[in-house]
């Protein structure tokens, strides 16, 4: 018997294994809410002491380093004239908005006086007139714009009150947006919130023996020394007096603090004209206060000198004008005068002792506190000079009001002797009356003038953007003049 | 106590120094030689900066790490000098 064996070959493969790189994610979303809170203050924790060995271990690995920074930094050349602009470049100063008040200005009312409100975003205006005019009857007019409302008209503006008299000057509260302090020919001083144009009137001083007996020139806004959230009215007028008003009650004003200038009484460091007969009071026509000390004042006075005051002088008054609480002299330095009645005073916001006045001479005078002569003095027009001002954000550029027209814009980082810019206001040289900065949106500068025009300014950026060691240049400024 | 002292005196009064002040992990000032409420400000905001900075660096290399953070402003130089337990933060304003 045979058996046959088959033999067959197989072979068998597995097929290659297919495999793929793939990644996945997973993603998550999460919503989360942001909100800012004020910041709170934090305390200083007490040093613990364990720290010490470790922490000098520390400085005294890295101290070496940092020193070789410093030195190096201190001598580098690397960044000599590197400039970078964050912010679009405006080149030219352009006038953003024309304002008026039609009825005001169909009377021949001028504007007085120029306010920004604490925002920054309500400009307001008071009406009257600065030349020989009928005084006593003439009705006067506060009004304001909300230049940042989408509805805002030129022509009309958002509040009008009117005011028996006329308005000379204007100061907006420092917290609230809608009050604001006006001083009258009359002598009163009044507050209005703006937000009520109906029954506007908040606060008044009435005309008793306190209130001034002249036009009130100049109303400023002071906090209430341990207060911080409560203010207090300062209020110059020509009858030679400085008094501080509250509100204390039923819409009343209350005199709470004042004081007299007298001539007898003015500091004798610097020599002065002699007084004409009979005359004894000072008549003062503009106040600004100290930036670094708040109790510092300089008065601008009729007979052109500029004078340092304190708010915490002592001596009486020797003058006989009825009042309910006794008036003092504040005088304590005199400086040299102007050739003429003084209208503005400006105290820098950047240098404790600089500051600037103008009046009817036509000169701007840069004073320093320490001495009595002007360390320079600048003429700027061949008329009436009305208000000077410095800028809020650039230490050296000062803006001043010309009786012919046009608001200069001084840059004394350009040019000591002229104005880097000259804006026409007017186009019949009718005078300039007032300017004011607008401390929150820096790049603004509003002017008032004789034919009731507001205008608008938007400054270039080389006037709102500070240069680097622009504090210290002013500094030098104050030093290298002062001789 | 007296040579962490001596050491942060000898870097304020170098040319030019605005302040210096020591912050720890947490960013709390330890050390400083300005008021209170600059010191937190600059003490919570670099603490931050200098995390931010030294994340960045490490993410781009990992083998790579942050040893000193610079900040060129127009009116001065914050220099940063961190460790793994503090920061010295040193204000300088750079003569012309």
């Amino acid at each position: 018997m045979s058996l046959e064996d088959t033999l067959s070959e197989k072979s068998c493969q597995t097929a290659s294994i297919v495999t793929v790189e793939a990644a996945a994610q997973a993603r998550e979303c999460a919503d989360a809410e942001a909100q800012t809170e004020p910041p709170v203050p934090l305390c200083m924790p007490t040093v613990s002491q364990q720290d010490s060995p470790r922490l000098a271990a520390f400085l005294r690995r890295v101290e070496g380093m940092v020193i070789q920074e410093l030195n190096k930094n201190r001598q580098s050349h690397a960044f000599d004239g590197f400039e970078v602009n964050w912010t679009e470049q405006q080149q030219t100063v352009s006038c953003l908005h024309t304002l008026g008040y039609p009825p005001a200005q169909g009377q021949g009312l001028h504007v007085t006086s120029i306010s920004w409100n604490t925002t920054g975003s309500v400009v307001a205006c008071a009406y009257g007139r600065l030349d020989d005019g009928d005084w006593s009857t003439l009705k006067s007019f506060v009004c304001t714009w909300n230049l940042d409302s989408r509805g805002l008209n030129p022509q009309q503006p958002a509040a009008v009150v009117e005011v028996p008299s006329a308005v000379m000057c204007l100061a907006f509260h420092p917290l609230q947006p809608a009050h604001i302090a006006g001083g009258l020919y009359s002598g009163e001083v009044l507050v209005w919130d703006m937000s009520r144009p109906e029954d506007s009137l908040l606060w008044r001083t009435g005309l008793t023996d306190d209130t001034h007996t002249d036009p009130v020139y100049q109303v400023v806004w002071l906090p209430v020394p341990r207060h911080s959230h409560r203010f207090q009215l300062l209020s110059v007028a020509t009858d030679g007096k400085v008094l501080l008003w509250q509100g204390l009650s039923a819409g009343l004003l209350q005199l709470t603090e004042g004081f007299a200038l007298v001539v007898q009484q003015l500091p004798r460091n610097t020599k002065l004209k002699k007084p004409t007969r009979g005359e004894t009071e000072v008549g003062v026509t503009a106040v600004a206060f100290n930036s670094f000390d708040p109790s510092l004042f300089v008065l601008g006075t009729e007979g052109g000198f500029p004078l340092k005051c304190s708010l915490a002088a002592e001596e009486a008054a020797l003058t006989r004008l009825p009042s309910s609480v006794p008036l003092r002299a504040p005088a304590q330095f005199t400086f040299s005068p102007h050739g003429g009645p003084i209208y503005s005073v400006s105290c820098s916001p950047y240098h404790r002792n600089l500051f600037l006045s103008a009046g009817t001479d036509g000169h701007v005078h840069l004073y320093s506190m320490l001495q009595a002569q002007p360390l320079t003095s600048l003429q700027l027009s061949h008329k009436y000079l009305f208000a000077v001002r410095w800028s809020p954000v650039r230490p050296l550029v000062f803006a001043a009001a010309s009786g012919e027209g046009d608001v200069q814009l001084f840059d004394l980082r350009k040019s000591s002797q002229k104005p880097t810019v000259c804006i026409k206001q007017t186009q019949d040289e009718s005078p300039v009356y007032c300017l004011e900065f607008n401390s929150q949106q820096t790049q603004l500068l509003a002017a008032g003038d004789a034919k009731g025009t507001v205008k608008v300014w938007q400054l270039s950026t080389e006037f709102t953007e500070q240069a680097p060691r622009e504090t210290e240049d002013l500094d030098q400024l104050a030093t290298e003049v002062a001789t | 106590q007296t040579e962490v002292e001596e050491t942060l005196k000898r870097i304020q009064s170098h040319k030019g120094v605005i302040g210096t002040m020591v912050v720890n992990a947490e960013g709390i000032p330890i050390r400083t030689t300005l008021d209170n409420s600059t010191t937190v400000q600059y003490a919570g905001l670099l603490h931050q900066l200098t995390m931010k900075a030294r994340s960045t660096v490490r993410d781009i290399d990992p083998q790579n790490d942050l040893t000193f953070l610079r900040i060129r402003s127009k009116k001065h130089e914050i220099m940063v000098a961190p460790d793994k337990e503090y920061l010295l933060i040193v204000i300088q304003n750079p003569c012309e």
